[in-house]
């Protein structure tokens, strides 16, 4: 009787074996939607055998959202710079084995030990960009030079714009040499009558696809993604792209493993295959952002690299954000009370 | 004290069966009920008094603020704004939807079925697709600017897209249905010998619709309203994709302290407050209409 008795425990512990074997095999990535070329993902299954199970998100506050209330554990993550370094100030993130990434080497020393991570132990940059503003030469003939530019009365209702606060904030920051990270209650106060005037002018938010509008001639100005602005060169060019004269705000979107992930050694082994030259270049190629891996660009067409969106030609210095705590709300707060008064 | 005797009959041994298999077919539903309305509804009622850290993290200490700003000018614009829009739409609805129900109902029944049919054929597909097919008709080189240029009765194309009224448009469309389909029971079950002896006993069109017609099929547009009312105010993902997010409305605000701001205490105290306001709204319309029929 005992055996059969035994059976049933027996099936349950088969169970569990088979699945943290799945487990082994498998890796929980959560990362921006139109963000990684499925053929990376393809080829890296193909090459390991390790599966990626790849959520998506839109935005860095999302991200963080949903990484803190738990549910999912992931494996790898992918925050833009300050949503990185709030992750590493709160002790969340699971420091680098470099021992398993021979191809970080690849990177260019300028995206290294950057303000987020000066130490240079937690993340790897994926891509870069600029948010920057893209102008329909055929329909505006004038010079669009910065933020005053774009905002002027004359373009009432032919802007598109990121549907995110704090870009536009900087961007009426940059007009008062305000510094980009110094939000306060008085620099939003600042900032407020400016943006009230830029509002009146805007005709649509978007941060998913601001191209979508651009190319449908519904708008003939943008302030948007270098990315998404790269996209809309190679499709014509007419669409340039414009770093404003203001000031320049750089992002970087880079990968980490968080506290909680269970598959590590595969989550090493993905951020090394992204860092192999053949496959970085694989993703500039669908993803036209900044490529910060040395290696990777020698191998991208000399018309990649001439794309003035992807890699502006400019010494100006870059701004980056940093991690702003709880007075990310006032600036919710400012942009809910301006659209609403528009 | 009218209703003892029922109880005690109710609770003779012979009744007893019967009930608990009530409570076992009932199960499921409560099961439901409970987990994923209740229960999330306490989740929000206590993050709705507690504080945050600079991660958005819930931190469990409490505080009334949340519930001071939900009455801040800022939100309770918003809100008014969400009614007038759910309003707007639910009457479009009720204007467009009423003749068609009727019509419907007055077919043959083969003709009705395949009616219902074209009727719910949009369901088959996601509400964002469509969502997405209306923005290509209605953009400034679209479908419809396409057609009214060519047949000269717009002099430019339609600046449309991005408006107040394409979010009007939208909404219109998602939840017509839902003001269709409750109507159409009711007007199928109206006896028709009614209408005609309103007609016969003097009453023109007009008069037999308002008296006859109208109170006869009330049942359907109460729930047509609510059906098309209550989840147009907190729709949010329409408004932002034709409307072009540019003014905000309710479901926008909410799902923005979850997403965006980082705030969910926040989110949670303006989840609380629109609900309450449902649930008083919802009891007083119940209360009037009992009283108008006693």
């Amino acid at each position: 009787m005992k055996p059969i008795r035994l059976l049933p425990l027996l099936a349950i512990a088969a169970v569990f074996a088979t699945a943290a074997r799945a487990a082994d095999k498998e890796l929980n990535l959560y990362a921006w939607s139109e963000y990684i070329p499925q053929t990376v993902l393809d080829g890296f299954t193909k090459e390991t055998g390790i599966k990626v199970n790849y959520e998506t998100f839109s935005s860095g506050e999302e991200m963080l959202a949903k990484l803190l209330a738990g549910g999912t554990r992931y494996d790898l993550i992918q925050p833009p710079d300050y949503v990185a370094e709030a992750l590493i100030k709160n002790k969340l993130l699971v420091p680098l084995d470099y021992k398993k990434l021979p191809n970080f080497k690849n990177l260019l020393p300028e995206f290294t030990k950057m303000p987020h991570d000066p130490a240079q132990k937690f993340t790897v940059p994926y891509m870069a960009g600029t948010v920057g503003i893209v102008v329909n030469t055929e329909k505006i003939k004038e010079p669009v030079a910065g933020y005053k530019d774009l905002f002027s009365a004359r373009y009432k209702d032919r802007i598109v714009v990121l549907d995110d606060g704090r870009e536009l904030v900087v961007g009426a920051f940059y007009t008062q040499g305000i510094g980009l990270n110094d939000i306060t209650p008085a620099t939003l106060e600042k900032a407020r009558p400016i943006l009230t005037a830029w509002f009146k002018n805007i005709k649509l938010f978007d941060s998913d696809s601001p191209k979508t509008a651009l190319l449908n001639g519904d708008v003939d100005l943008g302030l948007v993604w270098s990315g998404e602005a790269a996209i809309l060169w190679n499709e014509n060019k007419k669409f340039h792209y414009v770093l404003p004269s203001e000031g320049v705000h750089m992002f970087v979107d880079v990968l980490a493993i968080p506290k909680g992930s269970r598959n590590q050694s595969a989550a090493h082994a993905f951020l090394d295959y992204l860092l192999r030259p053949d496959v970085s270049a694989l993703i500039s190629e669908e993803f036209p952002y900044t490529n910060p891996n040395g290696e990777a660009r020698k191998l991208l067409t000399p018309e990649q690299l001439a794309n003035p969106a992807s890699y502006p030609k400019t010494d100006r210095k870059l701004d980056t954000f940093r991690h702003l705590g709880t007075s990310g709300a006032l600036i919710d707060e400012l942009f809910t009370d301006l659209k609403n008064t528009k | 004290m009218q209703a003892l005797p029922s109880t005690s009959l109710t609770d003779s041994p012979h009744a007893l069966r019967p009930r608990v298999w009530g409570w076992v077919l009932l199960a499921p539903m409560l099961a439901w009920l409970v987990l994923f309305v209740l229960v999330p509804m306490a989740i929000l009622l206590v993050y709705s008094f507690c504080t945050r850290d600079d991660l958005g993290r819930v931190v469990f200490e409490f505080t009334f603020e949340n519930y001071q700003r939900v009455f801040d000018p800022i939100y309770l614009r918003i809100l008014g704004r969400s009614i007038g829009y759910a309003a707007l739409t639910t009457g479009i609805c009720l204007l467009m939807g009423y003749p068609v129900a009727w019509f419907i109902a007055r077919q043959r029944e083969n003709v009705r079925n395949w009616l219902l049919l074209l009727v719910m054929i949009p369901f088959w597909t996601s509400f964002l697709i469509r969502t997405y097919a209306w923005m290509t008709i209605l953009k400034g080189n679209g479908l419809l600017s396409g057609l009214l240029l060519s047949a000269g009765v717009i002099p430019a194309p339609l600046e449309i897209l991005y408006t107040p009224a394409a979010a009007i448009i939208g909404l219109v469309y998602a939840y017509l249905p839902f003001m269709i389909l409750p109507i159409y029971g009711s007007a199928e079950k109206l006896d028709n010998a009614l209408v005609e002896a309103a007609h016969d006993l003097g009453a023109g069109p007009v008069r037999a619709f308002s008296e006859v017609i109208v109170p006869l099929t009330w049942p359907g547009i109460a729930a047509g309203i609510l059906l098309v009312f209550v989840p147009a105010i907190g729709m949010f993902a329409i408004t932002d994709l034709m409307g072009g997010a540019r003014v905000p409305m309710i479901g926008n605000v909410i799902h923005n302290q979850f997403i965006k701001a980082g705030n969910q205490p926040f989110g949670a105290a303006l989840g609380i407050i629109f609900t309450l306001m449902f649930v008083v709204a919802y009891t007083l319309a119940q209360r009037r209409g009992r009283s108008s029929h006693p």
